[in-house]
């Protein structure tokens, strides 16, 4: 049962009819999409800077409302009544188009997420293949920013985003598919479904059969290979304020920096989102509704990447690269043998 | 040491080991016209022409393998190059090679040929004084825009013309760049000058073939304000003082007023009181613990990114030193403390508080300093990052004249605290580190542990000031109000500072002030060796070798 | 590895023991040294118009201007001008010339800056230190003398 459903059913709508469906799905995604921006919203212009700030033995954001909240609402005026500076001999529509790349790309994949409390806006059969494949469509978006926008750090940037995620992109797929190879299943709804029996009970705790306690050393695998795909430290090299300015991003100002800095960390949430949902057992969790325990969870992988962000040095782009492909990928590929002999010996 | 084995590298040493210079006259033969007596050197008057054989003498022979600074100035009737030339085995010999230059030819031959580090030095001569080298590579201006028209420091120089530097008329950064051409894979970046990683006003001119640097060519003088002159105008008794302090931000000032300190009083023959030497030395380390622990969390940031964890910590660690150095110098970065013949205060009272906060920070030092190892040295990625990347052979940077923790980074064992002792050094327990790694990571950990040394010091000063007995506290010699130097006495003298050595050359002309005043500031030949690290490595080894160099731009722009 | 997560824990510890280093100015009044060299204050009943300010500034910030009789008239100091070096305090024989712990001040343009003689007899005391207290104790305090008011004429 979807969220699409459960809304068909409220409106009186026929979920067989393909029109009425359609506007049913419209609504269970605009519900997803504002929840999902709402916590986008709490993380990049406040909860960052109170993170940061406890790291680095600060206050952070106190001034105005309550623990600096209202900063928000202040931040998104700011933003978005500075100009919007259009470089000259910007590849239009390219340029502009990039942005929006970005930032949509990665809310589509929110899309097949199971959220628990029954928000899911649609179940597919192929979900898990879905979300790697909207995710990693940011790239198109980095490469188009870093073209377009007629500026050498861009350019440099762009090229160390495409290269990066080829990189990383091979093995976090594998990685996930060595959990298909447990579940037996791409569907979102079933591989959560799959974790919910007790793996061992230790002192009267029933510890779950997440997969990231199954098989953890996919989870570590799936976690930095994670970490480079959303582009954080250690591999924040499209960025990398201190080498390339800020990489492909260094041309954008107002609106078009919001959409963004929104797609970086709307990223960031769904890379959270996918852990949660194949390693972490998805909205699963005693007592509170599924719910909360999706976002707890999101927002714990949100915390893990912060944290590796205030101590990890940037690896440098050929040391990246090399980690990538000689590396993840190498031991990705063994995990996925080892999973698949394992699997069918048990089966 | 050489002295046990004489060899060919030592003509012109005596028995004692003292500089010989009869015996350095006759190694150069009928190059010298004339002998001058500086008052830390002798000096001999060359022939123009005949520079290089000079300088290679000196080095191949006699032993001087460091050009320490090259001074230019302009005389009613003629122009003259001093190079001031130095051993890094024993800094206190020391020989000056006079250059004069006719009015109407102001050309003389280029050292650079012999010192690597001419280069730099004579490209400020000419873009200042405007003397000419012959046979030197690159005669462009240096601090000064290409456009600008005359050269400041000579005497015939118009203050009052308009220059135009507007960027129409200058060089345009925009135009397409003659070193490469249209079927090259290569791409010209403008790291600077205003770019995360510079650390001020610098202009990084790098060539990229892909990720990696084919060609860096470092452009300064964006700050330039010709400190120099600035200095030249003020009285050596009061108005200079403040200055120094200015060529370093990053909180070396104490070092750098010591520079001034220690030449003015060799010219003006001051002895400085041994309690206010030891209130020098106290706060002069202190301020180089401001500089080091800076170096160091910029270098986090430089190399870990723009997260500033490591940097707040150093930051905070360097806000106690700056309350002590506020208590006792009146301010946090321009401290103007010391005061020809001694220092402008004694420690602050209640003695007692002020010593308990020295100890304190003192105390707390190793749990920090093993914070900084735990966040940067002992992390893989960043040995990953910095070792054997940056890569400066000793002997490429004793070519480019580097000192200070960039030459002690590479093995090469020259402190001037230790070499030519000056304030209460040589009466104190502390080594000289140095690191044989040449890489990155050599010169990260040598600022670490000089920053422990530092503090051994500083723990010695505390307990000899504790013990002072109060009846012997002067803080000051007793200094004319205005000092007259004899005309034409020269004199040049250097310190470690916390970048590298920091000499200055002054010659007196009877009146109270200086008639030239020549700064050699250690980043400004530390910079020149960026093309050796950074040339063949990627752009992020480029960002990490210009970290680990700790230049500032005031020292090097002036 | 091990590296790594020494690293990732120092970070958390600095994260998890809760100090923060941040001064909440303008809440909270940062400590200042009371040697500290803030804005200049003026005595005009103390300055006895000897120029030896004036002489010894290394950067022309003092300007003063007399009659003929040498009885003083403006007494100018331009405070964004100035380096904070103290000489002037310290060559002046008879203290008219006093850098406070004030370091607050501003202006809309850099010529309000520009203090006549008026602006600094009227620059407050910051914290009610006594720079002079600190400095040489010897000398008759300034503070005492006001009693609060800052007019000395």
């Amino acid at each position: 049962m979807t969220l699409s459903d459960t809304i068909a059913g409220l409106l009186g709508l026929n979920a067989n009819d393909p029109l009425q469906f359609f506007i049913a799905a419209i609504i269970a995604s605009a519900i997803v999409g504002t929840f999902m921006l709402v916590n986008v919203a709490i993380a990049g212009p406040w909860a960052k800077r109170k993170i940061t700030a406890a790291f680095t033995d600060r206050i952070a954001v106190n001034r105005i409302g309550p623990f600096g909240l209202m900063i928000i609402v202040a931040d998104a005026v700011r933003l978005l009544s500075k100009e919007l500076i259009v470089p000259e001999k910007v590849d239009r529509p390219a340029w502009d188009l990039a942005p929006l790349i970005i930032a949509g790309s990665a809310l589509f994949g929110f899309a097949v997420i199971p959220m628990g409390s029954g928000v899911q806006v649609a179940d597919p059969e192929v979900g898990l293949a879905y979300v790697f494949a909207v995710a990693s469509l940011a790239s198109i978006g980095l490469v188009m920013a870093g073209y377009a926008s007629n500026n050498k750090y861009s350019m440099l940037g762009g090229l160390r985003a495409v290269a990066q995620n080829l990189a990383y992109e091979i093995p976090l797929v594998l990685t996930g598919v060595s959990v298909v190879l447990f579940a037996g299943t791409l569907r979102m709804s079933e591989i959560v479904a799959a974790q919910t029996e007790t793996l061992v009970t230790i002192a009267g705790i029933g510890i779950p059969s997440w997969y990231a306690f199954v098989n953890p050393f996919a989870f570590v695998l799936f976690l930095v290979a994670n970490l480079a795909e959303v582009g954080r430290n250690p591999f924040d090299t499209p960025e990398a304020p201190t080498e390339i300015v800020a990489g492909y991003q260094t041309e954008y100002s107002s609106v078009y920096f919001v959409l963004m800095y929104l797609g970086e960390f709307i990223h960031i949430f769904l890379g959270g989102a996918i852990i949660t949902t194949i390693f972490l057992g998805g909205p699963t969790g005693p007592v509170l509704p599924g719910i909360v325990w999706f976002l707890i969870k999101i927002w714990a992988v949100f915390l893990f990447t912060q944290w590796a962000r205030s101590a990890l040095p940037r690896v440098r782009i050929d040391q990246l690269i090399e980690i990538g492909w000689k590396g993840m990928l190498v031991l990705s590929f063994a995990n996925l043998v080892l999973t698949a002999i394992i699997v069918g010996v048990i089966a | 040491m050489s002295l046990e084995e004489p060899g060919p590298r030592d003509v012109g040493l005596t028995k004692a080991g003292e500089v010989n210079y009869d015996e350095l006259e006759s190694l150069l033969g009928d190059a010298v016209l004339d002998r001058e007596t500086h008052l830390n050197a002798e000096a001999f008057v060359i022939r123009p022409d005949a520079v290089q054989d000079t300088l290679s003498a000196l080095k191949e022979e006699a032993g001087f393998d460091f050009l320490n600074c090259v001074t230019a100035q302009e005389y009613q009737d003629r122009y003259e190059t001093i190079y001031h030339m130095t051993k890094y085995d024993d800094r206190t010999q020391e020989v000056g090679v006079v250059v004069p230059t006719s009015k109407d030819d102001p050309v003389s031959e280029s050292a650079e040929p012999v010192f690597r580090t001419a280069d730099w030095h004579e490209r400020e001569a000419y873009d200042l004084v405007g003397i000419e080298y012959a046979d030197h590579p690159d005669m462009r201006r240096i601090l000064l825009p290409e456009t600008w028209q005359g050269h400041p420091l000579s005497m015939d120089y118009d203050q009052t013309k308009p220059q135009i530097v507007t960027l129409r008329e200058n060089k345009n950064p925009l135009e397409e760049d003659q070193r490469l051409n249209d079927d090259s894979d290569t791409m010209m970046l403008n790291i600077g000058p205003h770019h995360p990683a510079t650390h001020g006003v610098l202009h990084v001119e790098a060539t990229l073939d892909g990720e990696q640097v084919a060609d860096v060519e470092p452009d300064i003088g964006y700050i330039h304000r010709c400190e120099e002159q600035m200095c030249q105008q003020g009285t050596y008794r009061h108005q200079i003082m403040p200055y120094p302090d200015r060529w370093d931000w990053g909180g070396a000032g104490l070092l750098n007023e010591w520079a001034y300190a220690r030449t003015a009083e060799e010219l003006a023959d001051i002895d400085v009181p041994e309690y206010a030497q030891v209130i020098r030395t106290m706060s002069g380390e202190l301020s180089r613990i401001l500089s080091h622990m800076l170096a160091v969390a910029a270098y986090a940031l430089d190399v870990v990114g723009d997260f500033t964890a490591t940097f707040m910590y150093g930051m905070q660690d360097r806000e106690t030193v700056q309350n002590i150095l506020e208590d006792l110098t009146g301010q946090r970065l321009m401290f103007n403390y010391f005061r020809l013949g001694g220092v402008a205060w004694d420690l602050p009272e209640p003695r007692e508080e002020f010593f308990e906060k020295i100890r304190a920070f003192i105390d707390d030092l190793p749990e920090k300093l093993e914070e900084y190892h735990n966040l940067l040295t002992s992390n893989e990625i960043l040995q990953v990052r910095t070792v054997d990347t940056g890569r400066l052979e000793p002997e490429v940077a004793k070519n480019y004249g580097a000192t200070g923790p960039v030459a002690r980074g590479s093995g090469i064992d020259y402190d001037v605290r230790r070499d030519d002792p000056y304030g209460y050094y040589d009466k104190l327990d502390w080594d000289v580190v140095t690191e044989e790694g040449c890489d990155n990571y050599a010169r990260l950990l040598v600022r670490l542990q000089e920053v422990e040394e530092s503090a051994k010091i500083i723990n010695q000063c505390v307990d000899l000031l504790e013990d002072w007995p109060e009846e012997d506290r002067t803080i000051q010699a007793n200094v004319p109000r205005t000092i007259k130097p004899e005309p034409d006495t020269e004199v040049y003298k250097s310190v470690e500072a916390a970048k590298g050595e920091l000499g200055i050359y002054i010659r007196s002309d009877g009146t109270d002030s200086p008639a030239r005043f020549k700064i050699r500031g250690g980043s400004f030949s530390n910079l020149q060796t960026l093309p050796e690290m950074a040339e063949g490595e990627y752009i992020a080894d480029l960002i990490a070798s210009l970290g680990s160099l700790d230049t500032i731009m005031g020292e090097v722009d002036r | 590895m091990i590296g790594m997560l020494k690293s990732m824990a120092t970070t958390m510890k600095h994260a998890l023991d809760g100090e923060t280093f941040t001064v909440e100015y303008p809440e909270e009044a940062p400590e200042v040294s009371p040697r500290f060299r803030g804005v200049h204050k003026f005595s005009q009943e103390r300055c006895i118009w000897c120029r030896q300010c004036e002489n010894v500034c290394p950067n022309d910030t003092i300007q003063i201007v007399t009659d003929e009789q040498r009885n003083g008239e403006e007494y100018n100091l331009h405070i964004g001008q100035c380096i904070y070096c103290r000489l002037c305090e310290e060559v002046c024989p008879v203290d008219a010339i006093l850098l406070t712990q004030n370091f607050e001040f501003t202006a809309d343009t850099k010529d309000e800056l520009a203090y006549n003689k008026e602006q600094l007899k009227n620059v407050p005391w910051y914290k009610d230190i006594d720079p002079l207290e600190s400095r040489e104790p010897d000398r008759g305090a300034w503070i005492g003398e006001g009693e609060g008011e800052l007019d000395y004429q």
